[in-house]
């Protein structure tokens, strides 16, 4: 399991009002996620620990280099109904393979779009269970973390740093936490590694 | 107590009593007067941007433009807007956007910063639509997925209710190509504009359109770059992935992929 805080270092993030920053509302919330995720039985990675900004590539490039691993970017939205949640999964492209049947490295999510799916909608169901008011599907969105994530991969973006209170967010951090670690546990017995015929690079 | 210290009490009591009675009244007058400076500075600010060609001799037409729904639900809505609409599509996409651009009655509603600029557009023979917006786009648009992705979706579907000859669009911030909009959503490749289809059948020939100098939108009649005539200028290929089939997809602002 790589775990995603987005943000971080110079890049706050989403900011409100109320001194709410992105960046380190999402390591708090990560931190439940992985305890969540840990107790599942899963081995967790986080693309940073503290306040780094890495790149989206070195982000997506800790997942890349695990065989049958699974991303979830966590973020916190600037807009949306306070208290709930939505899960993007990247935009369904077509499969383009080079002469060699390679795909290029930048469009890295492509083979493994149907399993994102998969995964998007199961944990996006379990959030819209635990908070009122939120999709009951995943949405697709250009998200460019995504793009170069070579595993089945999501984009969790929880409403909204509008809230005056801190406190309205960290109050949904077990449901969120909770809701990842049920989906991946229940995706896991489907997840099988597509492979393609030269495989991805 | 001597005289004068009784004089000094009154007159103080009566000092608080006036500044009781006036201080709200100041309070209440000093916020109306705020909230008209800044609806002037709205107006004003439309004026400014609400760089639509007016042209007396088309008649007008209702477009269709996209707003935020106000339910924070990340939707979108759409009003129609009566323009003098240009039957070309290089102009009547510029009409169509600065009045997006120009935002609602509504300030809420709004999907786009009120002080992005458009500052470019070129229409490819292959109906591939290059935006090129202020930096305010990427630095004033609320950054999130959701915000991100109501702002492109507005620009997407306004263009593809007005203008049947774009099919892709490339948004551009500052004539440059940026990796994302405000830190999310990808900016790298084209969006669908029409999810009907391809009508035009992407043309595998390198077509040159005319870079020209990003131009202040009020001289754009001038300078619009006749891009979808053919073109005699040097080629270059500024989006080589927009030559690409739409191949099952439905959905507008979607990324187009990369070649």
């Amino acid at each position: 399991m790589v775990l995603d805080p987005a943000h971080g270092g110079t890049d706050p993030g989403a900011r409100g009002t109320g001194g709410i920053r992105e960046s380190e509302i999402v390591l708090d919330f990560a931190a439940q996620v992985r305890r969540a995720l840990e107790a599942q039985g899963f081995q967790v990675v986080q693309t940073r620990q503290g306040n780094e900004n890495p790149s989206f590539d070195d982000r997506s490039a800790i997942a890349n280099a695990q065989s049958g691993a699974v991303f979830v970017t966590l973020h916190i939205a600037s807009t949306g109904l306070p208290g709930t949640a939505r899960v993007y999964i990247n935009s369904d492209l077509p499969v383009t393979t080079d002469a060699h049947g390679l795909i290029s490295w930048d469009r890295a999510q492509t083979p493994f779009e149907g399993l994102s799916r998969k995964l998007g909608d199961l944990v996006q169901g379990l959030l819209a269970q635990r908070f009122k008011g939120s999709p009951s599907t995943a949405q697709t969105a250009a998200v460019r973390q995504l793009r170069t994530t070579a595993a089945p991969a999501i984009a969790v973006e929880i409403s909204s740093v509008v809230v005056e209170n801190r406190a309205d967010l960290d109050r949904m951090a077990p449901g969120v936490a909770d809701a990842i670690a049920t989906g991946v546990a229940t995706f896991r017995p489907s997840y099988v590694v597509p492979t393609t015929s030269g495989g991805t690079p | 107590m001597a005289r004068w210290i009784k004089w000094v009490v009154g007159v103080l009591c009566v000092a608080v009593l006036v500044g009781a009675i006036y201080f709200p009244i100041l309070r209440r007058r000093l916020r109306a007067a705020a909230k008209l400076q800044q609806q002037t500075a709205e107006q004003a600010r439309r004026e400014l941007t609400q760089a639509v060609p007016i042209n007396p001799g088309e008649p007008r037409v209702k477009a269709k433009l996209f707003w935020a729904s106000g339910n924070s639900d990340g939707m979108l809505m759409d009003s129609t807007v009566e323009l003098p609409l240009s039957s070309d599509p290089v102009l009547r996409s510029k009409q169509v956007l600065n009045t997006l651009l120009a935002g609602p009655v509504d300030a809420e509603l709004r999907t786009l910063p009120p002080d992005a600029v458009l500052l470019a557009f070129y229409l490819l023979p292959d109906g591939t639509a290059i935006a090129d917006f202020s930096e305010a786009l990427a630095t004033a648009t609320p950054s999130g997925i959701q915000s991100e992705q109501l702002a492109v979706d507005s620009l997407t579907r306004t263009l593809e209710a007005n203008v049947p000859r774009v099919q892709r669009l490339k948004i551009l911030i500052h004539g440059q190509e940026v990796e994302t909009l405000a830190g999310h959503l990808d900016l790298t490749g084209a969006f669908l504009v029409n999810s009907k289809g391809s009508l035009v059948a992407p043309s595998t020939a390198v077509v040159a359109p005319v870079p020209a100098p990003a131009a202040p939108p009020s001289a754009d009649k001038q300078v619009a770059p006749e891009t979808d005539k053919p073109s005699a200028a040097p080629a270059t290929k500024p989006s080589a992935r927009a030559a690409t089939p739409d191949k099952g997809l439905s959905k507008p602002a979607q990324p187009e992929k990369k070649m």
